[in-house]
């Protein structure tokens, strides 16, 4: 090894970029994920979260984000102040992802985040979209993907009639019992 | 004499204990403060008190520190070899077991700055991990490393 290429470390500095598949995901453990991807504390040069070397990640289907039991929705609320007396409001979940689908992951990461000046430079290493369509300059950059915490099931539907028939059954329902 | 030039004079060392010289001791350890608290006596005295009460922490913090670090890179570095968070506790003690003694230290910089290193140690500990059955789903067996089964 000559001396001038000794310490050549190719692309090691170099800001990856993620793909995050969002469906049926809980945003908030979601966020932990994604956040330690934006730290770059999946990197073995990883020496404390004052270190520059986040990646960028990229959150497709937004809009199909799973909230924990069946009524977080209702009561999970949002609080924002204008500053004049009277200024409260108390947004719920639900309310919020109307308005912008993307809205809660993006305050789930950024609240995740460490609290410190980085923490808005990292969040803009953050783009979060609310389907599956990537603009088309973001879509070159992407080299690999962040696995999903669970598994979306597939639902009764999604299964041909053939694998259906398939399934194993014990008795069938008396006719009486069937609706259709 | 050697302590002639200004540029040294921020090093003078003093050869009597009076006061300026005592001050000039202090003013040395706050050169780096901002404000007042860099020129003026009776704050920088305060504030290097406190600094030096900081630093005394931080002692302790660091060491507290590096051994964090060492754990982030070690589990990054299993990561990257396939592990899932937090699976890294399978990797040291498989070692462990296979009599490989290196400590966090050692295995965090081998992922840093050796990381086929690090992988080869990974394969031993992968060997002994499946012959103790401690993970038998950590996906395919490594080739040419011998076990005792």
């Amino acid at each position: 090894m000559s001396a001038t290429k000794r310490v050549q470390q190719w692309l090691t500095f170099t800001r990856q970029w993620w793909l995050f598949d969002a469906k049926w995901q809980d945003p908030y453990k979601s966020a932990t994920v994604i956040t330690k991807y934006l730290k770059g504390g999946h990197k073995p040069i990883f020496g404390g979260g004052h270190m520059d070397c986040g990646d960028h990640v990229v959150v497709i289907n937004s809009q199909d984000i799973a909230l924990r039991g069946g009524d977080e929705w209702y009561y999970r609320v949002y609080f924002h102040h204008t500053g004049y007396p009277g200024g409260a409001t108390w947004t719920k979940a639900w309310e919020l992802h109307k308005i912008d689908p993307t809205m809660i992951l993006w305050k789930a990461c950024y609240k995740e985040l460490d609290k410190n000046w980085s923490r808005r430079g990292r969040m803009l290493r953050l783009h979060i979209f609310k389907d599956e369509k990537i603009p088309v300059d973001i879509i070159p950059n992407i080299t690999d993907q962040i696995p999903q915490l669970r598994a979306v099931p597939k639902r009764l539907k999604d299964y041909s009639q053939e694998e259906i028939e398939k399934f194993p059954k014990l008795f069938d329902f008396p006719k009486e019992h069937v609706l259709d | 004499m050697v302590n002639l030039t200004l540029a040294l004079f921020r090093n003078a060392r003093p050869h009597s204990l009076d006061a300026f010289w005592k001050k000039r001791q202090t003013l040395k350890l706050s050169s780096h403060f901002y404000g007042r608290a860099r020129n003026c006596w009776s704050i920088a005295i305060r504030r290097v008190q406190r600094a030096l009460m900081y630093v005394t922490e931080g002692r302790k913090l660091r060491k507290v520190h590096m051994k964090d670090v060492w754990n982030d890179r070690i589990s990054a570095g299993a990561q990257e070899l396939g592990y899932l968070p937090e699976g890294d506790r399978t990797l040291l003690e498989g070692l462990a077991r296979s009599n490989v003694l290196l400590n966090r230290q050692t295995l965090g910089n081998l992922a840093v700055m050796e990381p086929r290193t690090f992988e080869s140690l990974n394969k031993i500990a992968r060997v002994r991990a499946n012959e103790e059955y401690m993970a038998r789903t950590l996906g395919p067996f490594p080739k040419g490393v011998l076990g005792k089964l």
